[in-house]
């Protein structure tokens, strides 16, 4: 599990979030410009479902990850303090970039997607 | 090492590492020179833009005034917007952290210095060509975002757009270059024993700062190339009726402004995360969680660009992301605000005037973000568009933001300026005309704004409820500028009555008060290593031991400048860095391209094509001077026990340099393919022709080639990396051979082809794309050819392996843009309804 202690782990959560972020928004431009779905119907249509299950997705990937970092960081030595250090700082930002994915992707519940 | 006593190696240092006198000046390329030049062209540029500020304020006093007429008035609010983000805020910013980065961490220069040097005389010289533009009465006249297709030429028909498109992109590069250096010296160029977790925390906020240049500033140089291309060429890429879109430009615009709100705030931020602590005589509370908070910061700034756009038509729950990422954006900013207030709490504050300059801060930028997330606020954003509310909160915030925590800066710094201290007195007074003036000016511009009046309109009738609140504002920015000129004249003043300042003057944690005040070149005798966050409070006698050159590298009797080169994590020492010395390289390729910018502006386009030869040939000669070449120093080897020179292993600061150059060029190209998807998508009269323009079997053929050459140099740098260089002069110059050959062949395809750029948008894209693989495998096979003949002259062999591998990552890079090229122009089409 050295990969846990790479120093990319410091911004991975955060580089997961915006390859989300990038996905939802050019997922929602193409999704209506091949087949906007009734904006009658509100949020409930396939396009809406295909981005809130998509964030849910990178949701659980992200805790996952976090979950991994954080119980890296009490595996290590107390000599190994840059380790630990990159483990936490990952761990946090990886719970960071959950926050920041569940907050932003909020509005798929509440309005439709094309309008 | 010691070679002898103190004194006597403070003269062996100077002698290497002295600065010229004169016109020779010009040469100097070390770091503390080129900051202090950044920092003093970024006061006069300040200086300049503020008077712009005045003249508007001027005009906007009283209603019906006739002071400047409309064209005028354009052109100075233009110009002061633009003055004041490209050429005050950012090359500030860079500047100062090009002066500290270095020796907060311990080192004797950047890694690159050469590229600092060139960034600096680009940012003067296209400043220089920016400013003239006013004079001239030719100045930009579209607002500081240069919105299309009021910019483009049918409704901008002079020089104007020009200046600021190819004035722009000049001073970018300095942005760029400096952004490259600033992450290798981070992550490669730090003392001893400074781990990631013992990094100052200014150096990474400048980390994220350069690594949100690096990603942020490539789609508006983008942007500036295809409008240019559009309004001298001819070609289409903004024009709805061949098939543009002017949306396009506001995406790759706001994709760089927003970001650059942030590229300015947090160095700012920084620089307070530095300096409270100091006065607050204790370290800052929450380390990890600042650490987080600002990458945290730097990547959702990113999301937030459409935040601009809210009014242009897109999608609701479109803008609901962008308002949430937006208000999201407060809290990482937040947790900062809440660690220095805590570190306040439970420190024993000194207030010296520093600290009056960050309590202005504290106060005005968090008012500044709250609007901010009032305009994160999509119906309020709405009703606000466009208006003077808009205008007051990004003074709150840049201001606030940025222009407070950089005075206070300077004053704590003033000492490593001039050996000397501040005086109290005047810089309170100053400080308090400034806090009030700027209230008074941008607080009622607030009101303005919520009454209806518009940004950029250049007068207004009486009667409006306007007149009161614009005359209060014009007032208080006067005020402000008598506040700032009392700064300026207390600054002056200080060099020549400010007591000398006593070693580390403020009791500062940090090590760039353990150089002398003013610094020497060299920053220090010998690197210290360190084993704390705070080396200075945790280590008393760390200085004294470094200015007797008891601590590493302490030797320079080779005639070499050096420096350590430590691992990215751990802080180990892994090589020196062998660093060049002075030269007139930056400054003759950045005089020449600006006769490259100025023939652009004027037409003149054979002149501009002669001067971008000279300027690649003065580049190659660059490249010449490097590694094991003579004029370099290679006589003596290292002394016993001390690492090899960088050019003698296989990953120094330069692969780390072409990596990140790599990923500013990635983000550019990345760019174009989302302005040819966005246009596929969305641009109303998007046209495809029947029949595709492009010989797709060539350009799979092509991609192929490209992918045998790039095959066989992996072969080549592997057999070296393994210690090999059997065969390697012809090696290489046969993979030269077959990647220019590979160039040739894919300019031969873009003649033979259809393309019609200037009848299409959609032809227009795809010979800018051609034109961007053609320049990168012409230039890879160029350098790889130039390695060859290192190879001949005995520069480059196993035991100097350096430069190949290097330049390694430029081909795999072009063989992923050729590959990318295929599949968007050839294969995404015929699956989205094109041919």
């Amino acid at each position: 599990m050295t990969w846990l202690y790479h120093p990319l782990q410091i911004p991975l959560g955060l580089i997961v979030w915006g390859m989300w972020f990038i996905a939802l928004y050019s997922g929602l431009s193409v999704g209506c410009a091949i087949g906007p779905p009734d904006a009658a119907a509100g949020p409930w249509n396939w396009l809406n479902i295909v981005l809130g299950g998509a964030s849910l997705a990178t949701v659980a990937l992200l805790l996952g990850l976090s979950a991994l970092c954080w119980r890296a960081s009490r595996r290590v030595g107390k000599d190994e303090r840059a380790k630990r250090f990159i483990a936490r700082v990952g761990a946090s930002v990886h719970l960071v970039a959950v926050l920041a994915t569940l907050f932003i992707a909020l509005p798929i519940v509440g309005l439709p997607p094309c309008v | 090492m010691i070679d002898g006593r103190p004194d006597e190696l403070h003269q062996q240092f100077e002698e290497v590492w002295g600065n010229p006198r004169g016109w020779r000046a010009a040469t100097i390329v070390n770091h503390t020179r080129i900051g202090l030049l950044f920092l003093l062209t970024g006061l006069g540029f300040f200086i300049f833009g503020g008077l712009l500020a005045m003249l508007i304020r001027a005009q906007l006093a009283l209603p019906d005034q006739t002071f400047m007429d409309a064209d005028t008035y354009n052109q100075v609010f233009t110009m002061h917007g633009t003055v004041m983000m490209f050429l005050f805020a950012v090359p500030m910013m860079e500047g100062l952290a090009v002066y500290l980065i270095p020796k907060m961490l311990g080192a004797r220069d950047l890694v690159f210095p050469r590229l600092s040097a060139l960034g600096y005389w680009c940012y003067l010289f296209g400043g220089l060509i920016l400013a003239a533009s006013l004079f001239l009465e030719l100045a930009p006249d579209a607002g500081w975002f240069m919105y299309t297709p009021l910019s483009s030429l049918p409704y901008s028909p002079g020089v104007n757009s020009d200046f600021w498109l190819l004035g722009i992109t000049f001073v970018e590069i300095s942005a760029v270059t400096a952004a490259v250096e600033l992450v290798v010296a981070i992550l490669r160029a730090r003392a001893p024993g400074m781990t990631l977790q013992r990094m100052p925390l200014y150096a990474w906020y400048i980390l994220t700062m350069a690594m949100m240049i690096v990603l942020g500033f490539p789609p508006l140089i983008l942007g500036s190339i295809l409008l240019e291309l559009e309004r001298a060429a001819g070609m289409a890429f903004f024009d709805v009726a061949r098939g543009g879109d002017p949306i396009l430009w506001q995406h790759l615009f706001w994709l760089f402004g927003h970001p650059e709100v942030y590229i300015i705030f947090l160095p700012a931020a920084g620089l307070v995360s530095t300096v409270l602590p100091v006065f607050a005589r204790r370290p800052i509370v929450g380390y990890r969680w600042v650490v987080v908070a600002v990458l945290t910061t730097g990547f959702i700034s990113f999301a937030l660009w459409v935040h601009h756009m809210f009014t242009v038509g897109i999608p609701h729950l479109a803008q609901a992301f962008f308002s949430a990422a937006s208000m999201l954006v407060a809290i990482p900013t937040g947790v900062q605000v809440f660690s220095w207030l805590a570190t306040l709490w439970l420190g024993r504050p000194v207030y010296h005037v520093p600290m009056l300059w960050l309590f202005g801060f504290l106060v005005i930028f968090v008012a500044g973000g709250l609007t901010g997330v009032m305009l994160a606020l999509v119906p309020f954003n709405w009703q606000v568009h466009d208006t003077q509310f808009v205008v007051a909160h990004l003074h709150y915030v840049l201001v606030g933001g940025m222009f407070f925590p950089l005075v206070a800066a300077v004053y704590y710094w003033l000492p490593h300026f001039s050996g000397r201290m501040p005086s109290a007195r005047l810089g309170r007074w100053g400080f308090w005309l400034v806090f009030g003036g700027f209230n008074l000016t941008f607080l009622v511009m607030h009101w303005t704004g919520l009454l209806g009046m518009p940004r950029r309109a250049y007068t207004y009738a009486p009667g409006l409820g306007w007149d009161v609140p614009n005359l209060v504002s014009s007032i208080g920015s006067f005020i402000m500028a008598i506040g700032i000129a009392t700064v300026l004249v207390d600054v002056l003043l200080h060099f020549r009555f400010g007591v000398r300042a006593a070693p580390n003057p403020w009791h500062a944690d940090t090590l760039e008060w353990a150089t002398r005040l003013p610094p020497a070149a060299y920053n220090f005798i010998s690197l210290p290593t360190v084993d704390s966050r705070y080396p200075l409070w945790d280590q008393p006698e760390l200085a004294k031991k470094m200015a007797r050159g008891e601590q590493g590298l302490a030797t320079v009797a080779h005639g070499r400048r050096e420096t350590w080169g430590t691992d990215a994590v751990t802080g180990e020492v892994r090589e020196i860095i062998h660093l060049p010395g002075n030269t007139w390289l930056p400054f003759a390729v950045a005089l020449v391209l600006s006769v490259v910018c100025i023939g652009l502006l004027v037409k003149a386009y054979a002149v501009a094509s002669f001067a971008t030869v000279v300027a690649a040939i003065l580049v190659l000669r660059w490249s010449w001077e490097n590694g094991a070449h003579e004029e370099s120093g290679i006589g003596v080897p290292v002394s016993a026990g001390d690492p090899p020179l960088h050019w003698r292993t296989h990953d120094g600061p330069g692969r780390w340099g072409m990596g990140v150059t790599l990923l500013a060029d990635g983000a550019l190209y990345a760019a174009l393919l989302f302005g040819w998807f966005y246009l596929w998508t969305v641009a109303p009269q998007w046209q495809v022709p029947a029949q595709s323009p492009l010989d797709a079997r060539g350009l799979l053929a092509n991609a192929l080639l490209l992918s045998a050459a790039t095959l066989w140099l992996r072969r080549v740098l592997a057999a070296l990396r393994r210690g090999s260089d059997k065969g390697l002069c012809g090696q290489l110059a046969a993979v030269a051979a077959l990647g220019l050959l590979q160039s040739a062949h894919l300019l031969w395809l873009m003649y033979t082809s259809d393309l019609a750029p200037k009848g299409t948008a959609h032809d227009a894209v795809i010979a800018v794309v051609l034109g961007y693989a053609l320049f990168h495998c012409v230039l890879a096979g160029i350098a790889i050819a130039l390695q060859a003949w290192r190879v001949h002259y005995g520069y480059v062999d196993r035991a100097a392996p350096y430069e190949p591998i290097v330049l390694g990552q430029l081909w795999y890079y072009n063989l992923g843009v050729m590959w990318s090229a295929y599949v968007a122009l050839v294969l995404f089409p015929s699956t989205w309804g094109g041919v």
